[in-house]
């Protein structure tokens, strides 16, 4: 299913708030997050134990799902965070952040950890 | 018991009560969320307290003579130094930032340039009407956010202008209209009463509603019968209504505006161009902008590089001197144009696309913050420093450019120097 990405700040997700105060464990679970509208949730036949793979022309990315009424159908909002970095890119001189076209599918497959998203950034 | 400023975000509220015996921050009354955890960073678990050195792939502990030599031998062998960050950190801090660019032929950039420094880059050619905090309490009647979530960015901004009771405006909430322009409904919206203004716009179609709010006020009946960008035509009447009619209206604008300029056009400089059309027609008052910056003096890296170098950001020197150049931050990076980086009180390994992370990496980085974050996880060396605001005083630049100093409440654990110092000894050194 094809989905319009947008990445932003979000109290409840706040990547600072997790560096300072939280360890690895909490920075994975508040950050890895995609949350859309229940609809979209209902049509990808997702169930909240299953994981969201997004692709976007920029890279690709695992992480749980979440739902919110307040989202509108076919938008996905992401807190930016090391995870959300993967499906973002540059244009031009710019960088994207918001309106990447995403593909999203549920999966049984892991999320990466902190480390390893590190680890793959280091290579 | 004390009134000191919180530097937890761009608003710098003035009005945060601390207790504080001098060596740790007892009670914080009157903060947010986001300014109590600014104070309850001098304490937390993942507070940098010694400078660091990577050895065999792993960091650790140093003294500040070995990080310092170390930071110095990487400066001294670079050709093309990057410096980035400056945002959380002082004006002091900043201009050192500068000075130390400028003596080892660096390029130096902040969070602005690829944030709210967007807009100021366009102002040259349109012109921007400003306002303050102040101005919008006691003389605001329209309010719009735009593109911003200011709940939860900027979590007291709404509570201080919009409910506010100003000089003129002492009905306060009750004659101040809201209105929020945002695809999401946002913890923002959550504050709107019957008379104001809920827009969910349709994703990226914020240039539909600028033009066609453009068109309408040059010929009336412009907007289509089934509205644009699914809001439809009887509130996009009364959004131009409350444009055109507001004694002092001010627009929040939010990163959600900032878009790329891809296919040639700017939204930025249309929406400024709306202003000022806006204004024009006025016959009341006039419409005002506020950037929304979200670090607590991203705006005075822009005004310390306007007021020392004439350019608000991007500054690249070459045999000492300011040069000409079109490059951004991203630009640089991606175009592998530095050999080793300088990052100062910012995380650019959580912020920037994977791709650059991955460039970043790949050459020789030193870490300047008080606290840990992906880009420490890959730095080569760490420098820890006081908590400005807290452990460090100096000047800064609220988001509505207003200057603001901030006081020394603490002293920093193990004698850690402010960025303003740290900067000093480096170039000492150099």
């Amino acid at each position: 299913m094809e989905m319009i990405l947008n990445t932003v700040r979000m109290v409840d997700h706040d990547q600072v708030r997790e560096y300072v105060y939280g360890d690895e464990k909490s920075l994975m679970e508040n950050l890895a997050i995609g949350i859309l509208n229940p609809e979209d949730f209902k049509n990808l036949n997702l169930t909240p134990s299953l994981n969201i793979k997004l692709s976007s022309e920029f890279g690709e990315v695992i992480v749980r799902n979440n739902r919110d009424e307040n989202i509108p159908q076919g938008l996905i909002i992401m807190p930016v965070s090391i995870w959300a970095n993967q499906l973002t890119g540059i244009k031009g001189k710019e960088p994207i952040y918001k309106n990447i076209v995403v593909k999203l599918e549920p999966t049984r497959d892991p999320i990466l950890t902190f480390q390893e998203l590190i680890s793959c950034i280091k290579k | 018991m004390k009134r000191n400023t919180c530097s937890g975000c761009s608003l710098l509220c003035d009005d945060i009560i601390i207790r504080s015996d001098g060596i740790f921050i007892d009670e914080v009354i009157g903060a947010c969320l986001k300014g109590k955890e600014r104070f309850d960073q001098t304490t937390a678990k993942n507070r940098i307290l010694n400078p660091m050195i990577r050895e065999n792939g792993e960091l650790k502990e140093t003294t500040w003579e070995k990080a310092l030599e170390k930071t110095i031998e990487i400066i001294k062998s670079s050709n093309n130094p990057l410096l980035y960050g400056f945002s959380n950190v002082s004006c002091e801090a900043q201009l050192k930032g500068m000075e130390l660019a400028e003596s080892i032929d660096g390029f130096i950039d902040s969070n602005a340039s690829i944030c709210q420094g967007k807009i100021l880059d366009v102002v040259n050619e349109t012109g921007i009407t400003l306002t303050s905090i102040t101005e919008i309490i006691n003389k605001a009647d329209l309010i719009i956010s735009w593109g911003a979530n200011a709940a939860e960015s900027i979590p007291r901004l709404l509570n201080k202008t919009v409910f506010s009771r100003g000089k003129f405006r002492m009905t306060g909430r009750e004659i101040k209209t809201l209105i929020n322009i945002d695809p999401v409904k946002t913890a923002s919206f959550n504050v709107m009463g019957v008379r104001d203004l809920a827009l969910q716009i349709e994703p990226n179609k914020d240039l539909d509603l600028i033009r066609i709010l453009m068109e309408e006020c040059c010929t009336a009946d412009s907007i289509p019968s089934k509205g644009v960008a699914g809001i439809d035509k009887s509130d996009l009447k009364r959004l131009l209504l409350h444009l055109k009619g507001a004694e002092n209206g001010v627009i929040f604008v939010g990163q959600g505006l900032l878009k790329p300029k891809l296919d040639g056009t700017n939204i930025i400089k249309e929406l400024l161009d709306l202003v000022q059309m806006i204004n024009m027609k006025q016959e009341r008052g006039r419409i005002s902008l506020v950037l929304l910056g979200g670090h607590f003096n991203m705006a005075g890296f822009d005004q310390v590089a306007l007021s020392t170098y004439g350019r608000n950001g991007s500054l690249q020197f070459k045999d000492n001197q300011l040069i000409e150049t079109q490059d951004t931050i991203i630009s640089k990076i991606n175009s592998d144009d530095f050999d080793s980086s300088i990052i100062v009180g910012t995380d650019p390994i959580s912020h920037l696309p994977f791709n650059l992370s991955k460039k970043l990496c790949t050459k020789p980085l030193i870490y300047i913050d008080n606290k840990k974050s992906a880009t420490y996880e890959v730095a080569d060396i760490v420098l820890p420093t006081a908590i400005t605001g807290i452990e460090a005083g100096g000047l800064t630049y609220r988001l509505d450019q207003v200057p603001v100093e901030l006081n020394k409440i603490l002293n920093p654990p193990n004698k850690i120097p402010s960025d303003e110092e740290l900067l000093t000894q480096i170039m000492e050194k150099l």
